[in-house]
C-alpha cells in the first residue's frame, strides 16, 4: 500500500485526478466513510483524515481513527446485553446510544423452546443487521441460512478496549492491516479472540495470565502504532513472560 | 498580526473528541460527545440535535454564557452535517480555563466587550473538538475579531487583551466567522460604526481567516508548519489536522 497520504478537511472537494482509476471502466465508483456525493458530479469530504483509494475495487474512502463507532450493516461487533424483553435482548453497541435489539431467535439453533438465556452484561459477538439510522438498531447472530458462523454469546475471557482503527486493521487481515502480533503469539500459546468493530477485543486464553498477556500485547501495538518489527519484539517479550 | 493559536487534539480520553486551545492567553478545553441518544423532547426526526454548554473560568454560567452558547450553537448547526445523523445528540462542552489578566478582573465596564472577544476562541475550540470526534461536517470554519478604536484610526485584527485595554474605549467590535470556502458564516457587531467601516473590517477579517486559500489545496496540510505568522487561520487549521492524521496513520510507516 502506498504511504503518501492525502490529508483532507471536511468540505474539501476531491478532484477527479485524486479518485481511483479503475482498469474496468464499467465498475461504478464506490464511496466509503467520510465522502459525500453532491449531484451532479462533486465529491466532498465530511471528516478529517487521510484519503485512501483502491483502484481494483474502484473505491475511495477517508481513513480516520477517532470518535465514536457508528454502526453500519454487516459490521461484526461485540455487544453487551442490557435487558431481556419478551422477544429480544436489548444490547449496548456503544455507551449512551439507543439500545439495539437482538431477537432471541437470531441465534444458531434457537427455537421457541430452546432460546438462549443471557444475563445482563453478557457479551455477544453479533452482526449489525440494521444500523438503525431512522429506527432502532438491529443485531443478529445468524446468516441467511441460519448458521452461526462463529457468532453468538462469548463465554469466559475478557474484553479489552482498542481503537476503532486497530479493530479495522485486525479484521482486514494480515496483508492489509499489517498486524502480526496475534499470529506471532498463536505460534506458541493457544487462545481465542473476537474482534468487534465497535472497538472491543475479546480474548479467552484458558487462564487469566494468557488472556491478559494477549490483550495487553494488542493494546500495546495499538497505542504505540508498532510496525512489524516492533510487533515481533512484543511477541518475543510476551512469550518469554508466559 | 497576533501569533497563531496553538491547539492539541484528543486531549481527554473519556470524551469522543476533545481539543485544548490556547490563543492570546485564552485557554479553552472543548469536548464533544456524539452521536449519542437524544432525549425524547429534544429529538428531531430529520436532523441531529446540537447542545452547546459553555462554562466560564470561574463560577457558574450567566446570561453572558447563555448568549454565547446560542451564537456558537447557531453557527455550528450550519457547519455540522446534521441530516446525516438524524435523531441523535451531539454534545459540545466548552470549559474556559484561563483568560488574560486584563479580562479576568471582574464585572467592570469591559465585560460587555469581552463577551465578543471570546467568541472566535470558542468557535475554534468547538470546531477542533468536532474534528477530533469525527462528526460529519459540511465544512470547516475560521473566525477572528476586529476592533475599531474611538478615533477610527488603525483597526485592530485579533487584538490582545492588553491592546484593547490600552486603547479603550473601543468604538465598535466585530466578530466574523468564515467557512472553508470563504463564505461569511457569522457576524456579530457591537458599538457604533458605518457601512464602510464594516466593509473594511470584514475584508481585513477575511484576509486573516482565508488568505491564500487558493494555494492551499489537497495534501498541502503537512508542510505549512513553521512558516511563521504570514499564514492564515485556514492554513493553521490544516496544519493542526495534518498532525492529527499523521499520528493516526503512523503505523503505516512504522517498522
Amino acid at each position: 500500500m502506498s504511504v503518501s497520504l492525502t490529508i483532507v478537511l471536511p468540505g474539501d472537494e476531491i478532484p477527479s485526478s485524486a479518485l481511483p482509476k479503475p482498469q474496468n471502466q464499467k465498475k461504478a465508483l464506490t464511496l466509503g466513510p467520510g465522502l459525500r456525493h453532491i449531484p451532479p458530479g462533486t465529491i466532498t469530504t465530511t471528516i478529517a483524515g487521510a484519503l485512501v483509494t483502491d483502484n481494483k475495487k474502484n473505491a475511495a474512502w477517508i481513513e480516520y481513527n477517532s470518535g465514536r463507532y457508528l454502526p453500519s450493516t454487516n459490521d461484526l461487533i461485540i455487544a453487551t446485553v442490557n435487558t431481556s424483553s419478551g422477544e429480544a435482548f436489548n444490547c449496548f453497541i456503544t455507551p449512551n446510544t439507543p439500545l439495539a435489539t437482538l431477537p432471541h431467535l437470531a441465534f444458531e439453533g434457537a427455537t421457541k423452546k430452546t432460546r438462549p438465556q443471557l444475563p445482563p452484561n453478557a457479551l455477544v459477538y453479533a452482526r449489525v443487521a440494521n444500523p438503525g439510522r431512522d429506527s432502532i438498531p438491529e443485531l443478529t447472530c445468524v446468516d441467511a441460512s441460519g448458521k452461526g458462523d462463529g457468532l453468538g454469546p462469548l463465554k469466559g475471557g475478557m474484553v479489552f478496549k482498542i481503537s476503532l482503527g486497530m479493530a479495522r486493521r485486525l479484521l482486514a487481515g494480515r496483508k492489509k492491516g499489517e498486524v502480526v502480533v496475534l499470529e506471532g503469539l498463536s505460534e506458541k500459546v493457544g487462545f481465542e479472540v473476537a474482534i468487534g468493530r465497535n472497538g472491543y477485543l475479546w480474548v479467552d486464553g484458558g487462564n487469566v495470565k494468557t488472556t491478559l498477556a494477549v490483550g495487553r500485547a494488542v493494546q500495546e501495538v495499538d497505542e504505540q502504532a508498532l510496525g512489524e518489527k516492533g510487533q515481533r519484539k512484543v511477541v518475543e517479550r510476551v512469550l518469554k513472560s508466559l | 498580526m497576533a501569533p497563531l493559536p496553538t491547539a492539541d487534539l484528543t486531549t481527554l480520553h473519556r470524551a469522543d473528541g476533545s481539543a485544548t486551545y490556547t490563543h492570546l492567553s485564552h485557554t479553552i478545553i472543548g469536548s464533544v460527545n456524539g452521536p449519542i441518544e437524544v432525549q425524547r423532547r429534544d429529538e428531531l426526526p430529520s436532523s441531529a440535535t446540537l447542545e452547546v454548554n459553555i462554562r466560564p473560568a470561574g463560577g457558574v454560567g450567566t446570561p453572558r454564557e447563555r448568549h454565547l452558547e446560542t451564537l456558537v450553537h447557531d453557527t455550528l448547526r450550519s457547519v455540522v452535517l446534521v441530516e446525516k445523523i438524524p435523531r441523535t445528540l451531539v454534545q459540545v462542552t466548552l470549559q474556559v480555563r484561563s483568560l488574560p489578566e486584563e479580562e479576568s478582573g471582574g464585572a467592570d465596564s469591559s465585560t460587555t466587550a469581552s463577551s465578543l472577544t471570546l467568541l472566535p476562541h470558542l468557535l475554534h475550540t468547538s470546531l477542533l473538538a468536532l474534528l477530533s470526534a469525527s462528526i460529519p461536517l459540511r465544512t470547516t470554519l475560521t473566525s477572528t475579531v476586529v476592533a475599531i478604536p474611538r478615533d477610527g484610526q488603525g483597526m485592530l485584527v485579533s487584538p490582545t487583551a492588553n491592546e484593547l485595554l490600552r486603547r479603550r474605549p473601543m468604538r465598535s467590535i466585530h466578530v466574523f466567522a468564515f467557512d472553508g470556502e470563504g463564505k461569511l458564516l457569522l457576524n456579530e457587531s457591537e458599538g457604533e460604526f458605518g457601512v464602510e467601516e464594516w466593509d473594511e473590517a470584514c475584508e481585513m477579517a477575511e484576509e486573516v481567516c482565508c488568505k491564500g486559500d487558493g494555494g492551499v489545496g489537497l495534501g498541502e496540510g503537512m508542510d505549512v508548519d513553521g512558516e511563521g505568522q504570514a499564514q492564515s487561520l485556514e492554513a493553521w487549521l490544516r496544519g493542526v489536522v495534518g498532525r492529527k492524521v499523521e499520528v493516526e496513520q503512523r503505523w503505516r510507516v512504522a517498522t
